[in-house]
């Protein structure tokens, strides 16, 4: 009996969340109590008690997810944490990155460790991807082929949580299309 | 399950030194409550049941809830015989509707009369939990107790599912009922796009073109708002849906816009050459902002006319994430290294009228705080070892109330 009733709500589930109704999530009723009066509102009908179905992904949305890791010799730049200029012990791998990339066109990716919040990341992500932008484009490069993006934390390549794991996290990478 | 841990964590904070000590030294003047399943046969669901509703009857505070299980006559005026102590019985029973939902009907008794009485008909059984909130919200307002509009209202997050990868999450408070929106691609900055919780944005970062979206969550519907080189983010909708504050990064460089939903119009707010970011309303003439103009992430304001920048925040190095609400901010203050080798950092509460600072946590890593929308309470996230929990700050009662979480990395979250 107890299974049937289970079954008989998650099939009405289904039916809700699939959109095929408009009925409420909850609704209640209230009675007169034999010593009291109760309250007569009726609450949980507003549609926003109805989640929709899960909604995948567009095409558009997953060609983010999908973009290959860049090759021929290019390095990741690495970054000092909460800063966005390039370290002196990183000047090197830069120039020969810049090298690499001449006369070609490149995406660079921001990425931070896990300090920070959610926007400042991003941002912060996103200032060392202009920074070397900057080196780039004063090695001679054109503006118009390198295009960026912040990942945020969202794209670590180290997930233990030491300090050596966060410096690798802390870096620009570079994608050819 | 559940549940039990949710206690062993209450407990873990109340003897800890948080705020919640002042409120410790009066439950024992509250009324003692017993919670009782009437239903024609006990069975899980009865049972998560009664878990659910001694969290949330915990929760609103108006009572020292006994956590014993008992099973009972739905009927009946006396409490169960393991809970003679109890001056209010909360019974219920669920039962079949018969027509594809469950009704759960609920009476409150004080000293064998009964004060209230409601029936309740789910349609969705996996929101079962949104009924008990339900259930919880109506007895606070039958019994005179606070504001607690935000015990119904629904969390939006942001997981990270993979590199790469993140999905986009509606939950309850207790953040126990989840269900994934959006998943398939890379995404962030879910935010409620009006006050009913029917439609939010969110960025999505498809081929490398961050966009901002607006969805339904009634019908799933998609629609484009915004897109920018870099970084396009909405950081806060005003109060009547009208107004945004973004984050968007022409030429590699983050600041603050303000756009118009219904012109689609925007106004540059900030200009400075580091980062601002995370615009949020204060008034409907003023934001506050987290920018590094000094050197490291901290919270200023500024007139949505004017220019002059005010710095709001003279504690901490890195205060990047907050929540505000009228005179009220909470941000996250970076503090000493934990004893356990982990970086501490606590969520404190300012007042913009005194500038009073009061800390509201104390140990681990405390994070993502939101505001509910009458601010009246604070959710947030709370990391300690490898012990996750969603944790509610009853601001005016000084009481916190933790509940275990397994959700994995959170980008970002919404209230």
């Amino acid at each position: 009996m107890i299974k049937n009733v289970a079954f008989l709500s998650a099939a009405v589930a289904m039916l809700l969340l699939s959109g095929c109704s408009k009925e409420p999530a909850i609704d209640a009723t209230a009675k007169q109590s034999t010593t009291t009066q109760t309250a007569s509102s009726t609450v949980g009908t507003e549609k926003s008690n109805v989640i929709a179905p899960v909604t995948t992904a567009s095409s558009e949305d997953s060609s983010a997810s999908n973009a290959t890791n860049g090759s021929e010799g290019l390095v990741s730049i690495l970054f000092d944490f909460d800063k966005y200029n390039i370290r002196s012990d990183m000047e090197g791998t830069m120039n020969a990155d810049a090298a690499l990339l001449k006369n070609k066109t490149v995406k660079l990716e921001g990425n931070c460790d896990e300090f920070g919040s959610d926007e400042y990341n991003f941002a912060l992500g996103l200032k060392r991807a202009n920074t070397v932008k900057s080196a780039l484009v004063n090695s001679g490069m054109n503006a118009d082929s390198i295009s960026m993006v912040s990942l945020g934390e969202g794209n670590p390549v180290c997930l233990e949580k030491t300090q050596e794991c966060w410096a690798k996290n802390r870096r620009v990478d570079f994608k050819l299309p | 399950m559940r549940y039990i841990a949710f206690w062993a964590v209450l407990f873990g904070w109340l003897w800890s030194a948080d705020a919640t000590l002042e409120v410790v030294k009066g439950v024992q003047s509250l009324p003692n409550l017993a919670i009782e399943d009437g239903s024609a046969i006990a069975n899980d669901t009865s049972k998560r049941m009664y878990a659910m509703l001694n969290a949330d009857m915990n929760v609103i505070s108006l009572f020292n809830v006994d956590d014993h299980y008992a099973f009972s006559t739905y009927e009946s005026l006396t409490p169960a015989p393991n809970h003679t102590n109890a001056q209010y019985v909360l019974r219920y029973r669920l039962v079949d509707d018969g027509a594809g939902g469950l009704r759960t009907d609920i009476r409150l008794l004080q000293n064998g009369t009964e004060l209230f009485e409601k029936s309740y008909i789910l349609k969705q059984s996996e929101m079962l939990v949104f009924l008990s909130h339900t259930i919880a919200y109506d007895i606070n307002t039958k019994l005179g107790g606070g504001p607690l509009e935000w015990m119904k209202r629904k969390v939006l997050l942001v997981r990270h599912s993979s590199p790469r990868h993140s999905d986009i999450v509606a939950a309850d408070y207790t953040l126990s009922y989840q269900k994934t929106v959006l998943s398939g691609g890379m995404y962030g900055f879910a935010k409620w796009a009006n006050n009913e919780q029917t439609d939010f944005y969110y960025t999505s970062l498809a081929d490398f073109k961050p966009t901002i979206y607006k969805m339904s969550l009634v019908n799933g519907k998609k629609e484009k708002i915004i897109s920018a080189d870099g970084m396009a983010v909405c950081s806060d909708v005003s109060q009547d849906g009208k107004k945004l504050l973004l984050t968007l990064a022409p030429s590699g460089q983050p600041d603050i816009y303000l756009y118009d939903v219904d012109t689609h119009g925007k106004t540059r707010l900030t200009d400075f050459s580091g980062i601002d970011v995370s615009g949020q309303f204060i008034s409907n003439e003023t934001v506050a902002f987290v920018s590094n103009r000094f050197g490291y992430p901290n919270i200023f304001s500024k007139s949505i006319n004017g220019s002059a920048i005010t710095q709001l925040v003279y504690e901490g190095k890195n205060n990047s994430s907050f929540s505000a609400h009228k005179d009220y901010l909470v941000y996250k203050v970076r503090e000493s290294t934990g004893g356990y080798g982990g970086t501490v950092f606590n969520l404190h509460l300012l007042s913009l009228r005194s500038n009073g600072v009061r800390r509201l946590t104390s140990g681990g890593e405390n994070d993502f705080p939101r505001f509910s929308g009458d601010g009246e309470a604070v959710l947030f996230i709370k990391q300690e070892g490898s012990r996750s929990s969603v944790g509610i700050i009853r601001l005016v009662l000084n009481k916190s109330f933790a509940f275990p979480l397994k959700i994995g990395k959170i980008q970002s979250i919404d209230w």
